[in-house]
């Protein structure tokens, strides 16, 4: 290691060991022929002697020279120098060389870049390897927030009864109203056990963390820590923060310290700026989740729980010692009186119930359950691109190795050997691959910003959720991408031009002896292009005509002139009498605005991703155990379908009025409930979570609805069962709904104002046309479309342009072939013809190979596909024949060139 | 047959770094005194091609075995003196071992031919 270093100090002054090594070489002369001298020779005759002695001086110095043990950088330096100069002879090659590296090297690091922060990093804690999620598998009752969540009690007995975990924490995200100074505002928050911070090993910049001191009493601690860069956004990093009162939801907070810079809580994805203890749940998240806000309900699923394993216990090992704890749990639970009304059958179910532990050290994402598989689909689909470009790109430097075929002989007739040259030729394809890596880097990062700014911004507070600035491991993987496709397109290219056979090539400039193997082996790459391009094509027109689908299909009603907002008084301390009259009040005023038709509210919004499900008991009805699939519920107003334009196909809507407990259902729900009856005047009834009795069927169905797409536009709709809201018993949060007479654009700061005149401190949020909501629901269909359809443009124009370059070389090769061919009498459309079949053969066999490929690969995307098969024949068919169509018309370029061959032309320039 | 007695032997492969550490543990020399020594040392049977002598020097130096140092000669002239260094002096010992093994057990083979013939 220490020699490596001293070669590497010694080259930084090399000019002087140059000169130190003339200097030792002189003196040693002198010494020498003062000897000689000594010996009785003449001033000259010694000088003569000494320099015999010495033997070849520059042969010392250069052997010298290679002891210092630079031979090979040197060389390299020397190949570098050589390949630059060659490519700035030719530059037309070289800007087709780099842009299509770039563009491969580019589109792929773009992918990696988001897949890395998405997908692949862990959590900037201490040993985020050891960090286990902990979720429950099996049957679940009462409502749940998530798969993997669970509820507060389960936490905490796994916390206290558990032997493998080291610690235990758990959170929840919540959306709050902070105010500071004089301005309040909507924020990111995350509940925390009082055991988060210590057992994540996160510190605080200044201040201190939270401990489990802050987290005993319920809506006993108002202290909290902010995130370092909310810290630095908000507050300008003021370093007297600690200690000064911060407003979150009307509770006055105080500020205990700053979390670590780079921590942001444990979601990818979302962006926890404020930390509060678990215990102030019931103030953070007003009157929701039961009396305790959810701390004592084993029936609401709420908190993400994590474990640290104790060193040395697998995760195998850990979920069995963690099954009879579990069990234990489940036994309770099953006493409780919200399980009673369940069949017996259900409840044997739920106690066979399990525990699960996924592997947590990149915490949890929503987003990352997302984007999972459209990342995955994103990156294969780049990679396709990049062997793409590299086949084009190996295509390219044997097409250049032929013109150099004469020289490289040469090279090889003085003496240079095989592996020598095919070293120059690597620096070279290196040399491409720095040049295309470096423009690749640029696009890279300005491709990722388009990205997201188009897709991964929050939808209310604008953050930039994943960053577009590319690492170091980015640049890792850009580097190792850049070698290996230096690798890829420039070995084949270079072994082959190091064989060339030098006597022939340097009497007889055509080659046409030695061409044939270099000529096979581009024939075979451009094939293998078009099978490429023939799949990327294929994975493009599904995924367009899939979001064309979706896009089709719409929700169920008209979009047009049609907006929506949310408010949620209920973050400002107003009580449920309070909220209920400030929705009245608004739906009023709203309704009086000139340009408004009509208002309609609805507690879940419509397609985005919520709904709120809840067993349902039905008049006449009795389902099969285990089969039992609860409806989807929402609390409206009137009008709210009128405004939607969804048609009551039966019975009426809602009246202001209403006192009686009524209900609207859908089409799909009463198929279910009450096939083949009239289900006006017949009963459901929900289960209620807390009474645990069945409320006998009070709710009397007054009519149906058409059915409507609620979670998002995939899931074909489920049933669904609304009543009005003012008969619910909390009052939250709720969503506007406005058909409007102009264009909503125009409205949207009328409708601001309406609210703002009611109270200044209750926002109105999410506001935006339905079509928009619509586009943002469809965001990563779009995203993989659009970027699958680049991807797909990109691989037929590389595979075009390899096609033809091969024809090409191919008819200027066989000029003189062609030329005799005429002279004997072939006409034009025979030579046309012939050049044509080989496009026909090299183009027909890559595409029957990439339509195989498709028909194999394509069922790994099922799950992303929306209203066709991933085998539909009528995307095959058409993306064959668009390529089938472009490689023919490369091709005839050529081709028709060959049919115009001069016969006497051709002959004599031989 | 008559005997010749051989004027110069050729170095064997390697053996000039190993004469080269030994040399300079009598004290640190400049490369001609280096070869000058060697030369004089085995008799004059030994003589140091001055092509192949400055490139080992050199490469010493780059392993660190030997150091060096630009230093006024006795005759009032700037050279480059090379010394042992303490890795060099390791290195010594173990190639001397080495090389002594390795003459033992030649002797051995050499000397059990010589009983055979006669």
């Amino acid at each position: 290691m220490s020699s490596v270093l001293r070669k590497l100090g010694w080259l930084g002054r090399r000019r002087q060991k140059e000169a130190e090594l003339r200097e030792e070489l002189e003196f040693h002369l002198e010494e020498e022929a003062e000897e000689r001298r000594a010996d009785g020779l003449t001033e000259e005759e010694a000088g003569y002697a000494a320099r015999r002695d010495l033997g070849n001086y520059t042969l010392v110095r250069e052997d010298t020279r290679a002891a210092w043990g630079w031979t090979l950088l040197e060389r390299f330096i020397q190949d570098m120098r050589y390949a630059f100069r060659g490519l700035r002879k030719s530059p037309l090659f070289t800007a087709v060389a780099v842009s299509t590296l770039a563009l491969g090297i580019g589109a792929n690091t773009a992918i990696f870049s988001l897949m890395d922060q998405v997908l692949l990093q862990s959590l900037p804690v201490k040993h985020p390897e050891q960090l286990v999620l902990v979720a429950e598998r099996g049957v679940r009752f009462g409502s749940s927030w998530g798969d993997n969540d669970i509820s507060y009690p389960m936490y905490r007995d796994f916390r206290d009864g558990n032997q493998v975990f080291s610690g235990m924490f758990c959170r929840f995200p919540a959306s709050i109203s902070l105010g500071y100074g004089d301005r309040t505002e909507r924020v990111s928050a995350e509940l925390v056990s009082g055991s988060y911070f210590p057992v994540l090993g996160v510190t605080a910049i200044i201040g201190r963390t939270l401990t489990p001191g802050d987290d005993r009493v319920p809506g006993g601690h108002p202290v909290a820590m902010l995130s370092h860069s909310f810290w630095q956004s908000r507050f300008s990093s003021d370093p007297s923060i600690v200690g000064k009162q911060i407003v979150a939801n009307g509770y006055t907070f105080t500020v205990i310290g700053v979390s670590q810079p780079g921590f942001d809580g444990v979601e990818v994805g979302y962006k926890s700026k404020v930390f509060v203890p678990m215990m102030m749940k019931a103030q953070m998240t007003p009157r929701s989740g039961g009396p305790s806000g959810g701390l004592e309900e084993r029936s609401l699923s709420w908190v993400t729980a994590f474990g640290r394993l104790k060193p040395g216990i697998s995760i195998a090992q850990a979920s069995a010692s963690l099954q009879p704890l579990m069990h234990s749990m489940l036994e309770v639970e099953v006493q409780e009186p919200t399980l009673q009304h369940y069949s017996d059958y259900d409840r044997e179910q739920f106690l066979k119930n399990s525990v699960e532990l996924l592997p947590g050290s990149q915490g949890w994402s929503s987003l990352r359950e997302h984007m999972q598989t459209p990342l995955w689909v994103l990156a294969a689909l780049s990679s396709a691109v990049l062997l793409l470009a590299c086949a084009n790109l190996a295509n390219l430097l044997l097409a250049r190795a032929t013109t150099r075929e004469r020289e490289m002989a040469v090279r090889l007739a003085i003496g240079a050997g095989r592996r020598r040259i095919i070293g120059l030729l690597l620096v070279e394809s290196l040399l491409l691959s720095v040049i295309g890596t470096v423009v690749g880097l640029g696009l890279a990062f300005l491709g990722d910003r388009a990205l997201l700014a188009a897709y991964f911004t929050a939808d209310s507070a604008g953050d930039v959720l994943i960053s577009s600035v590319l690492d170091v491991r980015v640049f890792v993987f850009a580097l190792s991408t850049m070698l290996l496709t230096a690798v890829v397109f420039g070995l084949a290219p270079a072994v082959q031009s190091s064989q060339a056979h030098i006597a022939p090539t340097l009497k007889d400039r055509t080659g046409s002896a030695v061409g044939g193997k270099q000529v096979f082996l581009r024939k075979l790459l451009v094939s293998g292009q078009m099978a490429l391009a023939l799949l990327l094509l294929i994975g493009a027109s599904l995924f367009l005509r899939t979001l064309a689908n979706l896009e089709n299909t719409g929700p169920g009603f008209s979009t047009e002139h049609l907006m929506v907002f949310s408010v949620d008084p209920s973050l400002n301390g107003y009580t449920d009498e309070r909220t209920k009259h400030f929705f009245r009040r608004l739906t009023d005023d709203l309704q009086a605005l000139p340009g408004v038709s009509s208002v309609g509210l609805s507690t879940m919004p419509i397609l985005q991703g919520y709904g709120w499900t809840n067993p349902i008991i039905a008049e006449g009805y009795s389902a099969d155990p285990g089969q039992d699939q609860p409806a989807i519920l929402d609390e409206i107003s009137p009008n709210l379908f009128t405004t939607l334009g969804v048609p009551i196909v039966a019975g009426r809507d809602f009246t202001p009025f209403e006192t009686r407990p009524v209900t609207l259902i859908n089409e799909s729900f009463a198929r279910k409930y009450f096939a083949g009856r009239n289900p006006i005047g017949l009963h459901i009834g929900l289960v209620d979570d807390r009474t645990a009795t069945p409320d006998a069927l009070k709710l009397e169905v007054v009519g149906v609805v058409k059915d409507l797409k609620f979670e998002n536009l995939r899931d074909p709709a489920p049933g669904q069962a609304y009543y009005p809201y003012w008969q619910g018993e909390k009052f939250r949060f709720m969503t506007f709904y406005l058909r409007t007479r102009l264009e909503p654009r125009q409205l949207m700061e009328t409708v601001r104002e309406q609210v703002r005149r009611l109270d200044p401190n209750v926002p109105a949020v999410d506001m935006r046309t339905i079509d928009e909501q619509i586009g943002l629901s469809l965001k990563t269909e779009r995203l993989v479309a659009s970027l699958s359809a680049v991807f797909g443009a990109l691989a037929t124009a590389l595979a075009v342009i390899g096609l033809y370059g091969v024809m090409a070389y191919s008819v200027a090769r066989r000029r003189r072939e062609i030329g005799i061919r005429v002279a004997l009498g072939a006409l034009q459309s025979d030579v046309l013809w012939m050049v044509m079949q080989q496009v026909v053969v090299l183009s027909g066999a890559g595409l029957v190979v990439g339509g195989l490929l498709a028909f194999a690969l394509s069922s790994l995307i099922r799950s992303q596909l929306y209203g066709l098969q991933p085998h539909d024949p009528f995307t095959y068919v058409s993306a064959a024949v668009v390529l089938a169509a472009a490689a023919c018309a490369a091709g005839f370029i050529p081709s028709w060139r060959a049919s115009r061959v001069e016969p006497m032309h051709a002959l004599r320039h031989e | 047959m008559k005997e010749k007695t051989p004027s110069r032997i050729e170095l064997l492969q390697g053996t000039l770094d190993l004469l080269i550490l030994r040399t300079l543990l009598t004290g640190r020399a400049h490369g001609h005194a280096i070869a000058k020594r060697i030369q004089r040392t085995s008799e004059e049977l030994l003589q140091v091609e001055t092509g192949s002598l400055y490139p080992a020097l050199h490469r010493l130096e780059a392993q660190g075995w030997i150091e060096a140092s630009w230093e006024t000669s006795d005759k009032g002239k700037r050279a480059k003196y090379y010394q042992l260094t303490t890795r060099g002096r390791k290195q010594l010992a173990s190639e001397h071992s080495k090389w002594k093994a390795f003459s033992r057990a030649m002797g051995l083979i050499l000397s059990l031919g010589e009983e055979e013939a006669q």
